[in-house]
């Protein structure tokens, strides 16, 4: 090699090693954010609180942490204010020795007070970080979200973690980031996020845990409705229901229905999948939404004691569970737009692509042209399947 | 000539495709978007065939003079002086080129990866790699974009499929709904990209058939477009023309949604491999294209002497072209495309060949 | 200024009186140093002028034997036999030159009249029972005869040597390859010897056109060296180019191919090998067949291909001997393989301390309490463990069989589980370091090389500058291995430049009747290796039909 070369690599190869590296961080400087929560404080600003979690606890393999003791120190829970996100993130920063490091955020919840204020400027910090993911997790919590991240899960190993799954899992409503910030952006449609709250939920068996006499876990309790960025009001789960069916992300369920020729017997359907599609029609005056449900589902349960399995009972359980559908729909439809006059069921992006002209005149008074609208919902059930049962096996036989 | 490379047409269009690919991505779908909506991808496909006309023109242009490049055959069209400032004005372009290219690159991944990291640390690496492979001239660049460019078009649509689940292709509706006006600029702002096919101006001599240089602008400009284009797709199906818009670099974005079985997410490093390697070889095209052109337009007999000044110039332009990241966009987003397409791209090669046409130079194409 | 080759002839003055056999062709390097032989070039008629010359250059050579006896009984007609104890074949030496000499000469040239001056061609035509016989008249070809193992025969009364082919040494006898172990196929493995290696490759490639042209290299070790080519598909061009290399190497001694290797190459600074090497037969024979040149070398079973392409280092002997799933499958292991053993270390560092959103959660908290243990930034506990293993790998290489067992544990228990439990190194990192190491064995060891030593570079890029870092890095190792060329094949052909034709013996193997031409570099002299149409398919049948058809693969 010439020793021009050589001279040349002895420049630049230290550059590279010597300048030192600014982005490096060893594992054991990060503290690791699983959950965070914005609430409005007292006076005003912002108060960020971080679920951190403590990576001695989650040793795998061998070490796993045993007892109480151990569970409970699988996370701290921090909380600073500031006048913008960013900056209560700093200043917590002050007061933690490792570097906050939001790669690992599963869960984001908006406290009630915050949300109803208006979440436009939080949301911001949030969608321009490189660490935060579009893939986090909204939530909305009844009270405060600093309390929900203090709680402790008992099936997983942090309540972020535990609420994250849940909110995968479909319990109600699941929304990311992204989604919340195109509704948020859209003029045809207005961001809904599910609720969270502490319910006190079962108890923890084994040896040391007299102390706890009832344990609160952070669970799905219903949807929280905006209007523009600010809550206005709640739907519950029977009315989250409904508004899946109308967004068309219903996933599974039960139908808990009477039973055709026993009213006063219950039959229960698990929803297996639905359909929705959802036709707007404008003649100049009134918008007109038609929507169009369509599901399948299987009997898995069934309290009366009937033959189900005839043609015209099948019918009639169909028939049932349509009924019972569109009620969900129709109440959730009642509370958003009636009670809060909003759109949250993506209504107006529907018609937006249809009737690109006119849209343009109603965008702008999209929520009060919505609670005007007509909305017919026509709904057709499929029962395909009864489990392993044919009809009621414990019946005694004549 | 000081370079005894041949390079087949398919690897020529290979190069071609990845140089015009990998600005694509970077610059192309948050303005598109912007302009357009959700009929982004519209302009896409105008500004492909317009980028097409751009290529053939170029192609054609070096056809007329299948021994020479660009650097060397003004001086015939125009006259001796006329000609090497021309010559000297194309080494500019690509020098430009190339410091545009360092800083972008470094820019993003500092903005995204590393924001400790110095910018000029990661193109002063990037330089040294880049020396190597021009100095050792254009066969060698386009045997590694032979390895780098499928990978890149495999994941590309490995994403693409990966990310079908986040898609909702009802997002690009309605169609049309910003008007034509808004469509044409998108597409304008996407030829100037497009147009850098142009630089097909350089390759034409080295390939084993020059009169093939036509196929091979179209096969680049075409690669490069229908990845692309599924690229843009993904981009508006999975964000909506909002968020598109606002984000700095969408197909990023695009990456981090994926999540397949709860297992399958955080691909991001494929992002960074695309992204990379397209820079690698666009890089170190343009730096050989400048080497070359100085050179041929100075009469030298070799230009591996000038290659590393001339990286050293690059870098150091880089450094000083833009304060901000911020800046970088607007001046690529606005002032780029007048400016590129009335003349390196599409103004002067065309005024080349009318004056070459007018008068009589030139043979006819081989 | 170095004289290009000249191949074949002796020079002129040699033919003198001699019939000057030619045997196999010779090259002759205009250096020779033509110190001591300067005015004694040839030899004398007389008997013990030419056996005191000879035995003044032999002098104090105990292993030299001159054993002067009578030819046919007849006292006035003197021979003398020169040979080194160790390289002839006693036997032969006794029975068919000294006893057919001796004994039955008599018989032999029954009816021909003995005189002194016809005594040498009685000799050379009728009475020596040997097979294979030379004659020379320059003392330096009666020198190289006798430390090659023939015998030479002086004899009183003429100026020429009879060289008599018989040798015999004690040699390894042919056994498997210790390098290149197959499951399937052949178990031979060239030996040290070159004519018995030359043997095995014409029995593999029955067929004039098998070219085998020796030379001696090393201006002291005179070592045998033979290259060897299929004319008709080889390149002539590339056939001149070994020779021209090889004609220009001027050092001591030829030991091993490996001093032919280093200074044969393009770019000699290159980690990366450009000549290959093979110690089997079949493989050999495999490549002469693509278009390939063979170089062997006396004295070492291994003998170099050239040109070579970097996916050859990826290719084993019994890919083309089993079926092509299993041959597709363990080739797709080994680029893994390749792949881990080059970047797995890097990747490991650049993600723990850079791109840590790129673990999952779970992974992330579970690595990050077992370094909440250790002491030590990755990139040091990487390389503490990599350069624990290097040392490890050569330990192993080098210590005696009865020892080999207690270190391989020490190793074990001592690199693996005590490091961990003194918290040292975090278990992932061992298990990191331990795939990348058994990553390496997979493939060839002379690419190994390279990736082992490349590894290193790359684990402090990617600890500096992350996934960014590892990814320029790469690349150029990739632009290096672009522009390397092996005798003018560039180094990663097929892939870049592509040709899409070889893909099909590439990272996948087609199968035999898939496999219709040679690698299009390197065999484009004729391409076509077989004619389409072989793939087995169930025999035409129809009304008046061929009947038999094709009944599946080749006869």
């Amino acid at each position: 090699m010439s020793k021009r070369t050589a001279c040349l690599l002895l420049l630049v190869l230290p550059l590279v090693l010597l300048g030192g590296c600014w982005s490096r961080q060893e594992m054991n400087e990060l503290a690791i954010v699983l959950g965070a929560g914005v609430d409005r404080a007292p006076d005003g600003r912002v108060r960020l609180t971080l679920q951190l979690a403590r990576p001695s606890a989650f040793a795998g393999g061998a070490e796993a942490g045993g007892g109480t003791a151990a569970k409970q120190n699988i996370v701290w829970v921090v909380s600073e204010t500031g006048d913008t996100v960013y900056e209560a993130e700093r200043n917590l920063a002050l007061k933690l020795s490792r570097c906050i490091y939001w790669g690992h955020d599963v869960i984001l919840v908006i406290g009630e007070e915050m949300a109803r204020g208006g979440v436009r400027n939080i949301s911001n910090f949030f969608m321009r970080n490189p660490q935060t993911r579009e893939t986090i997790w909204v939530l909305v919590s009844k009270g405060e979200a600093k309390k929900l991240l203090e709680s402790h899960s008992e099936l997983e190993k942090t309540s972020a973690q535990s609420v994250g799954f849940l909110v995968r899992n479909r319990a109600g409503l699941s929304v990311i980031l992204k989604d919340f910030q195109m509704a948020l952006a859209s003029c045809g449609t207005n961001p809904a996020a599910p609720r969270v709250e502490l319910q006190k939920l079962g108890q923890p068996q084994g040896p040391g845990m007299e102390e706890k006499l009832q344990h609160e876990e952070a669970v799905i309790t219903g949807t929280g409705v905006f209007k523009d960025d600010r809550l206005a009001g709640w739907l519950d789960t029977s009315e989250t229901r409904g508004l899946l069916w109308l967004r068309g992300e219903v996933r599974k369920g039960a139908i808990t229905i009477p039973s055709p020729g026993q009213p006063d017997k219950l039959i229960s359907l698990s929803l297996v999948r639905g359909k929705t599609r959802v036709e707007p029609e404008y003649d100049g005056e009134t918008v007109r939404f038609n929507v169009n449900l369509s599901f399948e589902a299987d009997l898995l349960e069934q309290q009366s004691t009937e033959d189900l399995t005839t043609p015209e009972k099948v019918a009639a359980v169909e028939m049932a569970a349509a009924e019972d559908v569109f009620r969900k729909c129709a109440d959730a439809l009642e509370k958003a737009r009636g009670e809060y006059g909003t759109d949250v069921f993506n209504f107006g992006e529907a018609f937006h692509r249809k009737y690109k002209k006119e849209w343009k005149v109603l965008k702008d008074c999209w929520n009060e042209e919505f609670a005007k609208a007509e909305v017919n919902i026509a709904v057709e059930a499929h029962l395909r399947r009864s489990g392993l049962l044919t009809r009621r096996a414990s019946l005694k036989q004549e | 000539m000081a370079e005894g490379a041949k390079v087949s047409s398919r690897q020529g269009a290979f190069l071609m495709a990845n140089v015009i690919f990998s600005t694509l991505i970077i610059f192309v779908p948050t303005i598109t978007a912007r302009h357009a909506r959700q009929d982004a991808w519209i302009s896409i496909i105008l500004a492909a065939g317009a980028g097409l006309l751009v290529g053939l023109l170029a192609a054609a242009l070096g056809r007329r003079f299948p021994d020479q490049t660009i650097f060397e055959y003004p001086a015939e069209i125009v006259g001796r002086w006329a000609g090497k400032l021309v010559g000297l004005l194309y080494v500019w372009w690509f020098l430009h080129l190339a410091a545009e290219s360092f800083r972008v690159f470094g820019e993003f991944l500092v903005a995204i990866f590393m924001p400790e990291t110095p910018v000029a640390v990661l193109i002063v690496l990037g330089a040294t790699g880049g020396v190597y492979a021009v100095r050792h001239g254009l066969e060698v660049i386009t045997r590694a974009n032979e390895i780098f460019l499928p990978l890149a078009f495999v994941s590309v649509v490995v994403i693409f499929i990966l990310a079908a689940g986040q898609m909702n292709f009802q997002r690009l509706l309605p169609v049309a709904d910003v008007g034509a006006v808004q469509v044409f600029k998108g597409a304008a702002v996407a030829l100037s990209y497009f147009g850098e096919i142009a630089a097909i101006a350089v390759l034409v001599p080295y390939l084993n058939k020059p009169r093939e240089a036509g196929q091979v602008a179209v096969a680049g400009v075409l690669a490069s477009a229908a990845f692309f284009l599924l690229v843009m797709l993904g981009i508006l199906t999975v964000y909506g023309p909002d968020l598109a818009g606002a984000y700095v670099f969408p197909t990023l974005n695009e990456t981090r949604i994926i999540s397949i079985a709860n297992f399958l997410e955080r691909l991001e490093a494929v992002n960074i491999v695309i992204w990379i390697t397209g820079a690698y070889v666009k890089i170190c095209f343009y730096l050989w294209a400048a080497a070359l052109g100085s050179a041929q337009v100075l009469a030298l007999k070799d230009y591996r002497p000038l290659v590393l000044p001339l990286v050293a110039v690059a870098v150091a332009m880089s450094t000083m072209l833009h304060p901000g990241i911020l800046e970088l966009l607007d001046f690529r987003w606005m002032v780029w495309p007048p400016y590129a397409l009335s003349t390196f791209e599409l103004g002067v090669p065309l005024l080349l060949l009318v004056t070459a046409l007018a008068r009589g130079k030139g043979g006819r194409p081989a | 200024m170095r004289k290009f080759v000249r191949l074949g002839r002796g020079t002129a003055a040699a033919a003198g009186k001699c019939a000057g056999g030619r045997g196999d062709g010779r090259a002759e390097s205009k250096k020779e140093p033509a110190d001591r032989f300067k005015e004694n070039h040839f030899l004398g008629p007389d008997l013990q002028a030419n056996l005191a010359r000879v035995k003044e250059i032999f002098k104090d050579c105990g292993d030299i034997i001159y054993r002067e006896f009578l030819f046919a009984q007849r006292e006035d007609i003197r021979m003398v036999l020169i040979y080194t104890d160790g390289l002839v074949d006693k036997d032969q030496l006794s029975d068919q030159i000294m006893r057919a000499l001796a004994l039955d000469a008599p018989v032999a040239v029954a009816g021909a009249e003995i005189t002194k001056a016809r005594a040498y061609h009685l000799i050379k035509e009728r009475c020596l029972c040997i097979h294979q016989v030379k004659e020379t008249g320059r003392l330096e070809d009666v020198i190289e005869a006798v430390l090659s193992g023939d015998t030479v025969l002086l004899v009183d009364g003429h100026p020429c040597a009879v060289v008599n082919g018989a040798r015999g040494w004690e040699s390894r006898k042919i056994a498997e390859p210790e390098s290149e172990m197959v499951v399937r196929g052949p178990r031979e493995s060239f030996v040290e010897t070159l004519r018995t290696n030359t043997a095995l490759i014409r029995r593999k490639i029955k067929n004039p056109e098998l070219k085998i042209e020796t030379m001696k290299l090393g201006r002291v070790t005179k070592t045998d060296v033979a290259v060897v080519y299929i004319k008709g598909i080889v390149n002539d061009k590339l056939v001149e180019e070994v020779k021209k290399r090889l004609a220009r190497i001027d050092i001591d001694g030829v030991l091993e191919s490996g001093y032919i290797e280093e200074l044969i190459e393009d770019n000699p600074w290159s980690v990366f090998p450009q000549v290959n090497h093979t110690e089997r037969p079949d493989r050999l024979a495999a490549r002469l067949l693509e278009g390939r040149v063979g170089i062997l070398v006396d004295g070492t079973p291994f003998v170099l291909t050239v040109p070579c392409v970097f996916f050859e280092y990826l290719h084993a002997a019994e890919d083309y001997y089993e079926r092509y799933p299993v041959a597709t499958v363990s080739r797709l292991i080994r680029f893994l393989a390749l792949f881990l053993s080059l970047v797995a270390p890097s990747i490991y560092i650049a993600i723990v301390t850079f791109h840590q959103e790129m673990l999952p959660t779970a992974l992330l908290l579970s690595l990050a309490a077992q370094r909440e243990a250790v002491p030590f930034p990755v990139f040091v506990e990487a390389l503490i463990m990599e350069v624990s293993f290097e040392i490890l790998r050569e330990a192993g290489l080098r210590l005696p069989r009865q020892v080999g067992q207690a270190v391989s544990i020490v190793g074990a228990l001592v690199i693996g589980e005590a490091a961990v439990r003194a918290g040292l190194v975090a278990p992932a990192t061992v298990i990191v370091v331990a795939l990348t190491g058994i990553s390496s064995f997979v493939f060839f060891y002379s690419a190994s090389v390279a990736t082992r030593l490349l590894r290193f570079p790359m684990m402090v890029l990617s600890a500096t500058m992350g996934l960014f870092g590892l990814i320029m890095g790469v690349m150029t190792i990739v632009t290096h291995l672009c522009a390397l060329r092996s005798f003018g094949t560039p180094y990663l052909s097929p892939v870049a430049p592509m040709s899409p034709g070889d893909m099909k013996d590439l990272v996948v193997r087609a199968p035999w009747w898939a496999m219709l031409a040679r690698p299009r570099l390197i065999g484009w002299k004729k391409p076509r290796r077989q004619e389409p149409g072989q793939k087995p398919a169930p025999p035409e049948t129809g009304p008046g039909g061929k009947g038999g058809g094709r009944s599946g693969g080749r006869g």
